[in-house]
This record gives C-alpha cells, structure tokens and sequence, in this order.
C-alpha cells in the first residue's frame, strides 16, 4: 500500500502551521487535507474521511477536546493524534481517556510526527483485519466491538 | 478584615500573572511552531532538490514568513516585559493608554479562544497620572475576564479611555448575550472595592449594555501622600 493512500486531516487554527505541516507532510507521500476549527474539521471529516486527524487543542469556538469526544462517537475507526502547544499532563490524560491514539507536544519533530502516523494507520488496518477474521468465523458483536474500538 | 482582603489580593493578583504567563507561552510555543516548520520545509525542499524560479518565489516567502513570526514573538516579548516591570513601582507616572494596550495585547489570544473581539476606543493624549499601574492592570484584568466568562461567542468588549470632568475614565463596554457561566470572573465585589481604595479612584457600574467605569484622579491619592520625595 503506498502512504500515499493514507489520508490525514490536519486541524489547527493557526492557518500557516496547518498549511505549512501540511506542505511538508504532503513531500512525504501522505494525502493531507486541513482545517482551521472544529466545526470545519467535523464537516471536512464527513466528505474526506480521513484515516487520522491530527488536532489542536484550543482553538476559537470548539475546543479540540470536544471535536475529539465527537469523532470517537461517530468515526471510532478514524484515529486521532492531540498535537498542541498548551498541553498540561491532566490534557494529556483525558485525551488518552477519550481514545486519543497519541498525544505530542508542538513544536514537534516532523520524522517523529510521520512514524506516528503511520502507526496509527497500521494499527487502524489491524483492527479491521481482526474484526473481519471475527466477522467471518459469525462473531459478529465482538467484530462489531472491535470495529468501535470498544477498549478504548 | 483589611489582613483577609491583603491575602485574598495576593492570591488573585498570582492567579493574574499566572493566567498571563500562561497565554504568553502558548502563543510563544505557536510562533516557535510556525518557525520550525517553515524552516524544515525550506530543508525538505533543498533536499528534493528544488530549485527555479517558482521555487526561489516560494522560498522567499517562506523567509518573509519567518521573519513575520519572529517580529510577533518580539512583539509579545515586548509586552510582556513591560507587564513585569509594572510590578517595579507601587507609584508611577504613567499614560493609561499604554498599559490597556498591552492588555489587550495579552489577553487577544484568550478573547480568539472564546470568539469574542477585544476593540480599543482610547483618547489620544490623555494626561498623565500617578497611581500603581500593575494594580490597575490587574482590576480592569478582573472586569474584561468576568465579560470574557459571561459573554456569548461572536460578542464583542469595548475598551474605552477618556478624561471626563478632570479625571481618567475607563471604560469596559461588553456588547453581546450573556450566558450562564460556572466560574464568573476572578474578583469578588469586596476585592473590588479595595483595590479601588488603593488607587484612590472609583468604580462605577452602569446598565449592561453601557458597561463599568473606572475613573481615576489625575492628582496622587490620599494614601500615597508623604511618601518619596
């Protein structure tokens, strides 16, 4: 599968980091899309559907909290990994509570940023291979489960 | 009582700075953000070995980026250096016009979170006064935080200075709905009121819409007289 397939929505308010992030995230095969509040970054979700959303946490109007309590219960296949500058430990905590897959603090590493996401997209296509494993031995609820990320 | 209000001023005037220094290194951490990536997109680029002329366009702009970042993040250096040094002198002479700008100018990112507009309406050339400006910083502080905590988005708050009948008037002005809000603000009325003996002036709550006043003497206050020489 080329990275090229994976999609990313990058969400932050502060429009030339996103744009930038997303330049250089795009150099490195990756199909990035961006958005600059949360309300946005709902919407672009329902037409792009991304693989992982890379979000900020304080941004005008939605707080990054409340988008990522949203996308657990409408897209629980879609990961999320917290990227901001004003992250305490207690943020840290309740993003990771929420179903956040990762949580990194701006300014981040670009390399580091790019395994991340690829991580979370392996992890994502492992889950669906499991719940269509399950799925296919009649274990429906449980692939359903698993599809939910229910642990989590 | 006087110990109490003493204490209670000291845990809130903390809660203030921290408050500041808080927004401070957030918006610090973004600039610093933008910087890098621009300047590792400079690097990807050049590694893809890039080069021409739409090329050489893109990395002068990327150069006016960051050096756009950086006059911000001197900006609020400067801001926020002068907010210290405040904190210098119990009594200065100072142009309230240049202590509400830098509040402002720190408190715009908190505003932006919450979709509120903090707008200036200050009277060129107001006289001086002498008075403690971190005091004063930190009661208006208090004023534009309880609007910022009981104003609906998309509303708007008014910072307004002028000289009335011989004295500096400030002016905090909120347009907009109102909405009920767990935590309303950092003062209590008691704190008000003796900050406000402090600097020797008076505050004024007018109907919603038209705001609170402050207003100040130009004079020193009462309780500063005989000190210095």
């Amino acid at each position: 599968m080329k990275r090229k397939d994976i999609k990313v929505l990058l969400v932050d308010d502060e429009v030339k980091f996103a744009d930038t992030l997303a330049q250089r995230l795009q150099m490195r095969d990756l199909k990035v899309g961006t958005a600059y509040d949360g309300d946005q970054a709902l919407s672009k979700v329902k037409e792009e559907e991304p693989d992982v959303m890379v979000l900020d946490l304080k941004m005008p109007g939605m707080h990054g909290m409340e988008v990522l309590r949203e996308i657990r219960k409408a897209y629980p296949d879609m990961q999320v990994i917290i990227l901001t500058g004003h992250g305490t430990d207690k943020d840290e905590e309740e993003a990771k509570r929420l179903g956040g897959f990762d949580y990194m603090k701006k300014p981040a590493d670009i390399d580091h940023l790019e395994q991340k996401i690829k991580k979370a997209f392996k992890e994502k296509v492992e889950r669906a291979m499991t719940a269509i494993a399950f799925a296919e031995e009649g274990e429906f609820d449980t692939a359903r489960g698993i599809m939910k990320d229910e642990e989590n | 009582m006087e110990d109490k209000n003493n204490e209670d001023l000291r845990f809130l005037q903390l809660n203030f700075i921290g408050r500041i220094l808080a927004g401070f290194t957030h918006e610090i951490k973004n600039y610093i953000a933008i910087i890098k990536e621009s300047a590792g997109l400079m690097g990807d680029m050049m590694k893809a070995g890039k080069s021409g002329k739409e090329e050489s366009r893109q990395y002068l702009e990327i150069i006016a980026s960051i050096e756009e970042q950086i006059e911000r993040t001197m900006e609020l250096f400067r801001h926020l250096n002068r907010f210290a040094h405040k904190m210098d002198t119990p009594l200065a002479s100072f142009n309230v016009n240049d202590g509400m700008e830098e509040l402002l100018a720190l408190l715009n990112r908190s505003a932006n979170q919450r979709k509120i507009i903090l707008e200036k309406d200050f009277q060129k050339d107001l006289p001086l006064i002498q008075s403690d400006p971190s005091m004063l910083q930190f009661l208006v502080f208090c004023f534009i935080q309880e609007k910022l905590d009981t104003l609906d988005k998309n509303s708007k708050i008014i910072l307004k200075t002028t000289l009335i009948n011989g004295t500096v008037t400030i002016t905090i002005i909120p347009h907009g709905t109102s909405i009920e809000a767990a935590v309303k603000g950092l003062c209590t009325p008691e704190i008000y009121d003796y900050v406000m003996k402090q600097l020797g002036g008076e505050i004024i709550h007018k109907k919603e819409d038209q705001g609170t006043q402050i207003t100040l003497p130009l004079s020193i206050p009462e309780i500063f007289s005989g000190v210095g020489g």
